[in-house]
């Protein structure tokens, strides 16, 4: 791009200007990315930690994996971290007043366990109730009153049996379960963790962790995506479409930027209607290749019209891969050809007349010139159009869909597409989405330097 | 002028190539390489305005439009899902227009008038994240918006396309404000013009057209958009979103007719928009 007459003073104004640019892309395009790479190799809830204490800030005594199986020891209530949800496993603990075993006021937090509620308000908060006797004998004959809501807390009083209380708190509480399990290193460690983490046997004494709160990085999310049963056959198509397709596009579309380049009457309007498919959704032109190859569509009905044949043929179904393959291969060169004509023809116009105009004095035919003269001259331009196409090859989607349904024939963005939305596996849609990354930069490079291969071969 | 330009014509007419035999080869392949394009366009074209019937029939007439119909088409409109469909395309593309239009004329300015320190940095970044592939980037967002709440709206889809646009918008902005002399510029404030008067009545005039053929293709790739919009939202679906979704379970006559109402705009839009195609992929090579 040409800057004519930039202004050359050193001012800050240009970068107020890129500013909101830089910003925006750094949010939603920068910062996405770095989480998408992270997310293919990070897993969010791979380990669950075990305190020493039922609390937060208890001592690490190690880690259990997703899916390890526990025992269940014992169980109290912690401060919920975070948001209380629905789905959580709860106690409440009151905080009570009444007179204590040596007849001075108590004051203090005790567990729902340990008090019977005998009063409520009409919505239901708690208002009064009575110290629920232990049964058993030789069973504790007082009931401990603590500073805090929590097991650990510093006793401050105690009550006796059935004393009678005042209610002036609820709180809810999170369980935490104490367990016992295998850590990855064969270890057996034990420790409090959540119950949101675990889920519980129908015992009460078994369970299995559910998720845990740490994450690790590992490799499982990309060896789950090569070892997919639709991941080679949809690299194979992918790559299979690109090889077809990318050679007769950039012939037909070379034939085209001649041909417009040519300078025939009614020059826009070769041009209007050969880019025309370039600004199509490749979801519609899918559905207008569906409506060709369909069975009751123009192929068939142009076949009949011959006489070529008695009934119309199946083109679109399993058994007639090829068929699929060859529909999505003329679908994708009708739709994509021009925006590659579209970029061979600004190199074409950048080529001075008067280069040309000389080969012609000097007896070149029109193909030497196209041979010797122009096409030389288009590499960058081809360059661009081969690394912008590859890419966009990789990303085949609609089309595929709109032909074969996403089953009988599929790709790689089909596969992403199906571990994001149906599966629902955001890890291993990320692993693929890398994939498709890593591919398309490494044919960029590819190109870059066989390009850069041969220059050096020519300068020689 | 009247008496001045039959000449001019003519000149123009003689500098134009004799009809020769690879003159002819030439406007054969052309007229070939249009019904390649055109054909199947007005096939479907046909089959979006006949009746449903006359869509399962078989044969069908290869110069269709027997009877022609405005069922079909009607049919699609009416059915459910498609009139909240059009309207969120239509939010989203106007929404992704104004973003990334507001953002990126400004940059475009920049990279058009401006030599600074990093501006090669800035749009060889542009550049790459134009080429970035639309798959890779739609996972991580679609995750990011689950976390910030903003899953399944319509305005996660435009901010996606806002960013899929954003580089386009940018380099056709600053090509066009490349086009413009800087002398105009100088000129008025030679003559006393304050430099945003230079601008507002000077450049802003010229550069108006190019920018509203961007704004115009901005639209078109938004309309036409449908992996992000399939992945970032489940109810809230855009148009052809809504099309995709229901490939497996909806009739010939509604595909049919739902395809041909994606490429309305494209067709239209295109025409206003072909002087500046080059204008879009012409800087790229350089």
């Amino acid at each position: 791009m040409s800057t004519s007459n930039p202004s050359r003073r050193r001012s800050l104004t240009p970068y107020f200007l890129i500013a909101p640019t830089l910003v925006f892309l750094a949010a939603f395009f920068a910062w996405p990315m770095v989480q998408g790479l992270i997310l293919a190799v990070h897993d969010d809830e791979a380990l669950l930690p075990l305190v020493a204490v039922a609390s937060v800030e208890g001592d690490r005594t190690g880690e259990l994996s997703q899916g390890a199986a526990v025992e269940i020891l014992g169980q109290q209530g912690n401060t919920i971290e975070g948001e209380l949800t629905s789905d959580l496993l709860t106690e409440q603990w009151f905080r009570i007043t009444g007179v204590g075993t040596d007849g001075a006021a108590v004051d203090g937090w005790a567990p729902e366990t340990r008090i019977r509620v005998r009063d409520e308000a009409s919505d239901g908060t708690p208002l009064a109730g009575t110290v629920r006797p232990r049964l058993g004998e030789g069973a504790e004959p007082f009931t401990d009153v603590l500073a805090e809501p929590n097991e650990r807390a510093e006793v401050t009083g105690a009550l006796d049996d059935r004393a009678e209380v005042e209610i002036t708190q609820v709180t809810v509480l999170e369980v935490w379960f104490n367990v016992r399990g295998q850590s990855n290193d064969g270890t057996t460690i034990e420790g409090w963790a959540p119950s949101r983490f675990i889920s519980a046997f129908e015992s009460g004494e078994e369970g299995r962790v559910d998720r845990g709160s740490d994450g690790e990085f590992t490799l499982r999310f990309v060896e789950r995506m090569f070892n997919d049963r639709f991941f080679s056959p949809a690299l194979r198509t992918t790559l299979l479409l690109m090889a077809i397709i990318l050679p007769l596009q950039f012939l037909l579309a070379i034939g085209m930027a001649l041909i417009v380049h040519s300078r025939l009457k009614g020059g826009s309007g070769w041009l209007y209607v050969f880019s025309l498919p370039m600004g199509m959704s490749d979801l519609a032109v899918g559905i207008l290749f569906f409506a060709i190859f369909t069975s009751n569509g123009l192929l068939n009905s142009i076949l009949d019209l011959f006489g070529l044949i008695d009934e119309p043929q199946v083109f679109l179904s399993a058994d007639t891969r090829g068929w699929i393959i060859g529909a999505i291969v003329l679908a994708e060169l009708w739709r994509a050809t021009s925006i590659v004509m579209v970029i061979i023809v600004s190199g074409l116009q950048a080529i001075p007349d008067e280069t040309l105009e000389a080969a012609e004095l000097f007896g070149a035919t029109y193909w030497k010139r196209v041979r010797y003269i122009m096409l030389p001259l288009l590499k960058p331009s081809l360059l661009v159009a081969l690394i912008l196409r590859t890419i966009l090859a990789f990303q085949v989607f609609a089309v595929v869909i709109a032909l074969s349904g996403g089953e009988i024939v599929t790709v790689l963005a089909n596969e992403t597409f199906r571990q994001y939305f149906s599966l629902r596996n955001n890890n291993v849609a990320s692993a693929y989405a890398v994939f498709i990354l890593l591919l398309s930069l490494a044919s960029s490079v590819f190109y870059l330097r066989i390009v850069r291969t041969q220059d050096e071969l020519a300068s020689r | 002028m009247t008496t001045t330009s039959p000449a001019a014509k003519t000149t123009v007419e003689e500098r134009k190539p004799p009809l020769t035999l690879g003159r002819i080869v030439t406007y054969g392949a052309a007229a070939t390489i249009g019904v390649w394009i055109l054909f199947p366009i007005w096939f479907l074209f046909s089959l979006a305005f006949t009746t449903p019937d006359e869509v399962r029939s078989f044969p069908k007439s290869v110069f269709p439009f027997t009877p022609f119909s405005t069922e079909t088409m009607e049919f699609f409109l009416t059915a459910s899902g498609v009139g909240a469909g059009l309207v969120n395309s239509l939010i989203v593309a106007l929404v992704a227009v104004v973003l990334s239009t507001a953002i990126a004329a400004p940059a475009g300015y920049a990279i058009a008038r401006y030599l600074f320190p990093g501006r090669n940095i800035f749009r060889l970044t542009v550049l790459a994240v134009r080429a970035f592939p639309v798959v890779v980037l739609s996972i991580p967002l679609a995750v990011l918006f689950i976390r910030a709440n903003l899953f399944d709206s319509i305005i996660s889809v435009a901010i996606m396309h806002t960013v899929l646009t954003l580089p386009t918008t940018l380099l056709v902005i600053a090509s066009v404000f490349a086009s413009v002399p800087y002398e105009l510029e100088e000129a008025g404030q030679v003559f006393g013009a304050s430099p945003w008067q230079s601008f507002r009545h000077i450049v802003l005039p010229l550069v108006l057209p190019g920018i509203a053929a961007s704004a115009v293709l901005t639209f078109v790739l938004s309309w036409n958009e449908v992996f992000a919009a399939s992945v970032l939202t489940i109810e809230n679906r855009t148009l052809p979103a809504l099309i995709l979704a229901s490939l497996g379970n909806s009739s010939p006559a509604f595909q049919f007719a739902g395809g041909f109402f994606l490429m309305i705009p494209s067709i239209i839009f295109m025409f206003f928009i072909r002087k500046y195609l080059f204008n879009l992929w012409g800087q790229v090579s350089k």
